[in-house]
């Protein structure tokens, strides 16, 4: 077969002439230094890996809810704050008595309120007596205090494409804070959903957004809606529903056909609602959930080995150019375990679902909670672990990356 | 339990393991000890690795150096015979054959994983590809394609690979087009179905196939000579492929009458590349083409992140560092030679050799340091070079099998129309492409996902200049926008009802691949391969364009061109070219 493109001499020449041809169009081209990046700058307004923030304001919702205004800090170099999705969280990096670690907290104030150059985020925190961060938080953060955090993350938030146009949330105690966003987005007008919440409390005093809450119910009555759930014994408040977050509650006000579920709250509430709405058999495509905290309790996780419950195990930790050996607790994880001796490590949601603070195992075992086990399958094959949802069972040696 | 360790809140350095600032792994992991030990000493010796024998701050330890200060720097070590810019598929091969050719090897990559656009993210029940994703030129163990042979019979990596099912179908959708074929792997096969779909094309299909044959031929003679080929032998046995060399896929189909029917259906991959048919030169797609009807394309069963994460393990078992969440910031140049890095973190890491797996554009203007090491003719050459497209990808878990959604095929193509040109035209505004192609990923891994659902993605492409002008708080809104229409798209060509099961969907756009592989403009190919740009006049270049002694680059922007397999394969060549510069120089010893 002889081919000929546009006659043989010619086609020869041409081939000849690649490579001329080339350094002229080169030689041609301007020597300028490159322009803008935008798709690169796009990404460090949406996804910034750190945002120095300020307290700009303090406000007390409850005896134990208190809520903190955090604004760029004009002396960095954060400009303005990242813009997020109602429901998304910000990772806290902070320093407790000469420990870094870091702390999610769901974004309590509306997408919108974050823009411009008067742009904030709220996170509304519960003070629940023993966490690590939080007394720290009531004593010592006041306006002016300076906080690092990450850009906003997570996956709790109402997606059109997905999603029933309906969002029916359940909420307990500080789980109220991504629905007080989204309700804020929908009364400005900027999400197009509505948006049933039942909250359960364990007392009127302990409602926490309870006349904002009747503000934007005011403000968008058709598409917000409230109940109050009181665990307490008498309940005088009008239109509460005494008790928990039960099927015939949801059932009673809620789509359940036309909704998508979002439930938000700590770990006990959380297992409690889920039993509640395996009665309605909704496919997983209706449900999204968000758990508030670190597990409390990792001994009471199904495949648990209790034998080693005691147990305080050798950590050999390599992260850059050292290595570390720190103590690791059974019943503690892995990432706080690094955290405690200073190391540093990185890490976001702190729910094993993110991968942020992924890292190698390279030798001994770790239990991690089957609903945390976020990591990809090919992770699992080649011993990868997330620190933030493993538990140590055995002497461990792993290579972690530096925090960021 | 613990063995009256320290409390809470200490922390002990293992001056045992850690002698010397030479890690453990080094001294096990290499290919027998003697081996690494000889490695160990030659790093330790000459002007750029003096760093080594000390701690891992560059300064003989203390006693009474405080051991947490010293976990906090968390500095590396300071020198290595070559640093690999980034854990893309090229920059992961280079690492892997320059330290199986006992180099000793730092791999540093910002994100915090390897594989760059080749790898996957979880939501809920399912695990995503990031990008499209298949391999050309594994083949089978019998008939081993080239990535397979490097892989197993250069640097020692064995993976599970699941061959995929058929090459693809191509459903056009526009009202007149009555093209929706599916073809097969093999170049009979290949051909039967095109004179099928378009009888009496047999005759020119078969030519141009077989021209295709020869342009893979010739490619491989290149390879083989090393540089210096045999001019007769490329003028007598190889003419056609140098005749064909300087010209588009266009004009190469016309030249060989292959009839309009017969070249939508030959040209459908045209999307792989990302220019044209008009622009996009023939031996760049003619030689993809037959590399994917002779050998398949594979997969691994863990998919893409399985073969990063074999190289990550092999690299490191060969001796070589990787550093994750550790970008470069600049590449040290002294009187035209590279010198070492500077990262992140604030290493600073002595080496002689730096292999990048960024592109030269990013390369040339924003690492080199000091600027004036960077000439004129190489930020010249990156305004002259055509950018390539970015993608844009709807990612979408499920809760029915692709039976049930009667997607029966792995890959297709749904396309308005075959004119490539317009087709690239609404690559260029904030409408949804009509060009996608869209994977089932259950027909070729049945178990990629929970027993009841699917996975399936669609990619289009974009040029990243239109997404300029989308602030935050406009971004979400258009990248809905946009899938919403893809979604339409595929349903109305292929009658899967997609938008009622969807469990779990992510966008990813430009943005999102600049976010993950600070890639310039979140471009996810390499520069477009016109005539001119392509693999043939980047091969003959390379020594001219050479603009800093040491230096090399590998990925989707090196001569191979783009795509997962000529990638990973640009990092062998870079690997080779700068292990054979090593030994010239005289830092290796044979």
């Amino acid at each position: 077969m002889k081919v000929n493109v546009k006659g043989h001499i010619r086609d020869l020449l041409a081939f000849k002439g690649l490579v001329p041809r080339r350094q002229k169009r080169i030689s041609r081209a301007p020597a300028e230094p490159l322009g803008l990046d935008p798709m690169n700058e796009l990404a460090g307004q949406l996804h910034p890996e750190i945002q120095h923030l300020v307290i700009a304001g303090i406000r007390d919702e409850t005896r134990t809810a208190r809520t903190f205004r955090l604004a760029a800090d004009l002396d960095s170099d954060t400009g303005e704050l990242a813009y997020f999705r109602a429901g998304q969280y910000l990772s806290l990096k902070v320093e407790v008595d000469g420990v870094r670690i870091t702390r999610p907290y769901s974004i309590s104030s509306a997408p919108f309120e974050a823009l411009g150059a008067d742009g904030f985020y709220e996170i509304t925190v519960r003070r629940d007596g023993n966490g690590f961060l939080t007394p720290h938080m009531w004593d010592h953060w006041q306006v002016g205090t300076k906080v690092k955090s990450s850009g906003p993350c997570g996956f709790f938030y109402y997606e059109p494409l997905r999603d029933a146009g309906k969002i029916a949330g359940l909420a307990g105690g500080s789980g109220i804070t991504p629905f007080r966003s989204m309700a804020r987005e929908i009364a400005h007008g900027e999400m197009d959903a509505e948006l049933l919440l039942i909250y359960g409390s364990s007392d009127e005093d302990d409602i926490v957004f309870y006349d904002e809450f009747k503000a934007l119910e005011r403000k968008a009555p058709a598409k917000i809606q409230v109940v109050h759930v009181l665990s307490c014994a008498e309940v005088s408040l009008e239109g509460c529903e005494q008790g928990f977050i039960t099927t015939d509650t949801i059932e009673k006000y809620a789509d359940v056909d036309g909704s998508s579920f979002f439930v938000c709250g700590p770990q006990a509430m959380v297992r409690f609602v889920a039993r509640e709405l395996a009665a309605f058999d909704l496919p997983d495509r209706r449900t999204r959930w968000e758990v508030l905290g670190e597990v409390k309790d990792v001994t009471s996780s199904p495949g648990f080995p209790q034998e080693v419950a005691d147990e305080t195990f050798r950590l050999t930790v390599h992260v850059g150019g050292v290595t570390a050996e720190v103590p690791a607790r059974a019943v503690e994880t892995v990432l706080v375990a690094m955290e405690r001796a200073n190391l540093a490590p990185p890490s976001q949601c702190r729910s094993g679902e993110c991968g942020f603070c992924r890292s190698h195992l390279v030798s001994g075992d770790v239990y991690v909670r089957p609903e945390s086990d976020g990591r990809r399958a090919a992770d699992k094959q080649f011993g990868y672990i997330h620190p933030c949802s493993s538990y140590p069972i055995t002497d461990l040696e792993i290579s972690v990356p530096r925090g960021v | 339990m613990h063995r009256g360790g320290p409390a809470f809140g200490s922390v002990v350095a293992d001056s045992e393991r850690k002698r010397n600032g030479v890690p453990e792994r080094v001294l096990l992991l290499t290919p027998g000890k003697e081996a690494a030990t000889e490695q160990v000493e030659r790093a330790c010796q000459g002007r750029r690795r003096i760093g080594v024998t000390q701690s891992p701050q560059g300064e003989v330890p203390e006693e009474d150096e405080n051991m947490a200060e010293r976990a906090t720097r968390q500095e590396l070590k300071k020198a290595y015979d070559c640093v690999v810019i980034g854990a893309g598929n090229g920059g992961l091969g280079a690492a892997a054959q320059l330290a199986a050719k006992g180099a000793t090897v730092l791999l540093l990559e910002q994100h915090n994983l390897p594989g760059g656009f080749a790898t996957s993210f979880v939501r809920g029940r399912f695990e995503f590809e990031a990008s499209l994703h298949e391999f050309c030129d594994v083949g089978p163990p019998t008939a081993k394609g080239s990535v397979r042979q490097f892989l197993e019979d250069e640097i020692g990596v064995h993976l599970d690979w699941v061959e995929i099912p058929e090459a693809y179908r191509l459903i056009l959708t526009d009202p007149g087009e009555d093209l929706d074929v599916t073809m097969p792997y093999g170049v009979q096969e290949f051909i039967g179905a095109i004179e099928k779909a378009a009888p009496g094309s047999r005759e020119s299909v078969t030519n141009y196939v077989n021209l295709c044959q020869e342009v893979v031929e010739a490619i491989t003679y290149l390879g083989q000579s090393k540089g210096n080929p045999d001019r007769s032998v490329l003028t007598k046995k190889y003419a056609n492929f140098l005749k064909t060399c300087p010209y588009t896929v266009d004009e190469v189909a016309d030249a060989l009458k292959v009839p309009e029917r017969a070249r939508k259906i030959l040209h459908a991959q045209w999307t792989y590349i990302g220019p044209p048919t008009s622009r996009l030169n023939f031996t760049i797609y003619g030689a993809m083409l037959y590399k994917f009807l002779v050998t398949s394309a594979y997969i691994p069963r863990q998919r893409s992140h399985e073969f990063a994460l074999a190289l990550d393990a092999r690299i490191r078992e060969l001796g070589g560092d990787i550093e994750y969440n550790t970008r470069v910031e600049r590449i040290l140049v002294e009187n035209g030679q590279v010198v070492g890095v500077v990262t992140s973190k604030g290493d600073q890491v002595e080496t002689g050799h730096v292999i990048s797996n960024a592109s030269p554009t990013l390369v040339y203007n924003n690492l080199v340091s000091p600027k004036t090491a960077v000439p004129e003719i190489a930020l010249r050459e990156c305004h002259a070079r055509v950018n390539g497209l970015s993608g844009f990808v709807v990612y979408l878990g499920l809760d029915a099998t692709l039976e049930e959604l009667g997607l029966n095929e792995y890959s297709y193509f749904v396309y308005a129309n075959m004119n490539t040109g317009e087709m690239y035209e609404t690559f260029k505004t904030l409408d949804a492409p009509k060009a996608q192609a869209v994977l089932c990923l259950n027909n070729a891994l049945p178990d990629c996902s929970p027993p009841g659902t699917s996975i399936v993605s669609i990619t289009t492409l974009y040029q990243p200049e239109v997404w300029k002008g989308i602030g935050p708080q406009e971004y979400v809104r258009v990248k809905n926008r946009v899938a919403t229409d893809l979604i339409a798209d595929l349903e109305q060509a292929t009658g899967a009802p997609i938008r009622e099961h969807i469990e779990e969907l992510e966008v990813a756009t430009p943005q999102t691949y600049a976010r993950y592989t600070g890639s310039y403009n979140g471009i996810i190919y390499g520069y477009e391969p016109e005539p001119w740009d392509s693999l043939i006049p980047r091969m003959m270049s390379m020594q001219d364009e050479k603009h800093c002694d040491g230096l090399e680059f590998c990925g989707g922007y090196a001569f191979r061109c783009h795509g997962y397999s000529s990638s990973f394969m640009s990092g062998q060549t870079a690997a080779l070219l700068t292990f054979r510069d090593m030994t010239e120089k005289g830092e290796i010893r044979q």
